[in-house]
């Protein structure tokens, strides 16, 4: 049983924090959005956002007193903790490693003393799931991310990341939906899109759903973005 | 489809903001809108419109544009010295304009950002029920981006009701001290306990970085006691972070959906349409407030504003 306990702290003034301890990173991070996607559908309820491991629900507290806000958010993440809802089919991200698309790929393999073809592999062979979609449109928390990979986050964040970027850090890895600033490592990047606010399904990733990626090599990548745009 | 105007010149930045998109974030979409929607939406209301109707959000500078066909319309929010055919007009009273009719606007040294509503509505592009516009992800407002010269305006066509009268009153007060209350937040206990008595009483400095994601704010850097990073976690405008440098940043309508920062406080939801006219230079002081505090201000500034937005507007 994958347990985990939580507590519960006020955030402004018609807002509860829950911030999930104990179990794993998945177990966590899919029951803090499952009880946001049910309080969501609640009278009263602003807001019900889940981070990697918490919830912030907010409320209007004429419709939704500041007490009863509270014993909703404790019961809802009590009910999700025993959900163990399966994955769809792995959403396949096709990634260009190393090079131009992942400068930090080199000084990673190095400080991690491992080989170009172990880091790829690495990072492709294991099957994720999104903890959590949020920062920006289209961005996904992916994890676990194996241990042989774990890094810090860069001590100084580039002001300029370009979009389908892939990072890691700590034990997450993910995609830069859209060109920002950022300070996650990048080690490839992706011809695919994340995020087309003009599309009928605008966002690809959904809390919970599996991701792999899949190496592809620089012609590949040109000629998928080719396609694509 | 009627064209109201074309932008002869932009200004510094100018874009379609209506009140966002609330209720979003779980999906990492930001609020957007108007970063003061107080000015917007009593700008709204003095033309008429509902106060949620699209209108354009003018930084610093203001844009310069020419009617293409006869509109009425109202000023609101900071300032910036607009002129109709060089005559100045005053701000949140109804305007008319014919075709050929020349709008300009000019720089505000008071305030940061100020709003016009055209009877009628902006029209722009949709996403998730807002057309404000959010640059970061070149989505909504004109083809997701700041307007440039030759850049159309055009009419939503909506219902209007008769131009409300907006008493001195009941207009943002606009100037360089900015007094905000704020609850402590959700990792208030890991700064230190100078930090976090500092932090509410001394007076603070707008920084350079003042834009529509968050305002950077100086003055002595607040320290953290010895503590775990934390994993990332919801933020909201109004939410006050301490990223590595030190310096606490005020988050506003664009402010990313989840961060990795301590949260010191959260402004009350009553204050922060008074952000976004902070320029940088600008004084602020952290007034302490609890829950109950300002869910009685929310209320009392509910009914005070009443008649204006009925639906309820500080939510």
């Amino acid at each position: 049983m994958n347990a985990f306990s939580c507590s519960v702290t006020p955030f402004g003034e018609n807002g509860w924090l829950a911030t999930l301890s104990g179990g794993d990173m998945v177990t966590r991070a899919l029951a803090a959005n499952a009880a946001a996607d049910a309080l969501r559908c609640l009278q009263g309820v602003t807001d019900a956002v889940a981070g990697v491991e918490s919830l912030v629900l907010r409320f209007r507290p004429e419709e939704l007193p500041a007490g009863d806000a509270r014993k909703k958010l404790e019961s809802a993440l009590k009910k999700s903790a025993t959900q163990t809802a399966s994955p769809g089919p792995a959403i396949d991200i096709p990634v260009c490693y190393g090079g131009e698309h992942g400068p930090d790929f080199e000084a990673l393999c190095e400080k991690l003393s491992i080989t170009h073809d172990q880091l790829i592999a690495l990072h492709s062979s294991q099957l994720y799931r999104v903890l959590t979609v949020g920062f920006a449109p289209g961005f996904a928390y992916l994890g676990p991310l194996p241990f042989a990979l774990q890094t810090e986050r860069l001590s100084t964040p580039r002001t300029h990341v370009p979009s389908g970027s892939v990072g890691v850090a700590g034990a997450m890895t993910g995609v830069y939906a859209l060109a920002s600033p950022g300070g996650w490592p990048l080690i490839g990047r992706t011809p695919k899109k994340l995020f087309d606010p003009h599309g009928a399904e605008p966002f690809l990733f959904s809390a919970g759903a599996a991701v792999r990626f899949r190496p592809i090599d620089e012609d590949a990548f040109n000629t998928f973005k080719a396609e694509t745009t | 489809m009627t064209v109201i105007a074309e932008v002869i010149s932009p200004g510094l930045m100018t874009t379609l903001q209506d009140l966002g998109r609330p209720g979003m974030r779980h999906l990492g979409v930001p609020l957007s809108g108007a970063a003061d929607p107080l000015s917007l939406a009593l700008t709204n209301s003095a033309i008429g419109n509902a106060p949620d109707a699209a209108g354009l959000e003018c930084t610093l500078k203001g844009l310069t544009l020419r009617f293409k066909s006869a509109a009425s319309f109202a000023l609101g929010g900071a300032d910036m010295k607009a002129m109709l055919n060089n005559e100045p007009l005053d701000l949140y009273l109804p305007h008319h304009a014919q075709a050929g009719d020349v709008l300009g606007l000019g720089s505000t040294r008071t305030g940061a950002r100020a709003y016009i509503a055209f009877e009628g509505g902006l029209k722009g592009e949709d996403f998730l029920g807002s057309c404000s516009t959010y640059i970061p992800a070149a989505l909504g407002g004109h083809k997701g981006r700041a307007l440039t010269a030759g850049d159309a305006i055009v009419s939503a066509g909506l219902p209007v009701a008769s131009p409300q009268d907006i008493p001195v009153t009941l207009r943002p007060n606009i100037a360089h001290d900015f007094f905000l209350r704020a609850l402590p937040g959700p990792e208030a206990t890991q700064f230190s306990e100078g930090s976090l008595t500092d932090f509410f009483t001394t007076g603070w400095t707008v920084g350079r970085r003042a834009d529509r994601m968050g305002v950077q704010i100086t003055g002595e850097a607040l320290s953290l006691q010895e503590t775990p990073p934390m994993a990332s976690s919801p933020v909201f405008p109004g939410t006050i972070q301490r990223p590595p440098d030190g310096k606490p940043f005020l988050l506003l309508c664009d402010a990313q959906t989840v961060g990795g920062y301590p949260r010191i406080a959260q402004v009350i939801a009553a204050d922060l349409h008074l952000a976004g006219q902070m320029r940088p230079g600008d004084r602020i002081w952290f007034q302490k407030s609890s829950a109950e505090a300002a869910c009685e201000i929310a209320q009392q500034r509910a009914s005070f504003y009443g008649g204006f937005f009925p639906g309820g507007f500080f939510r």
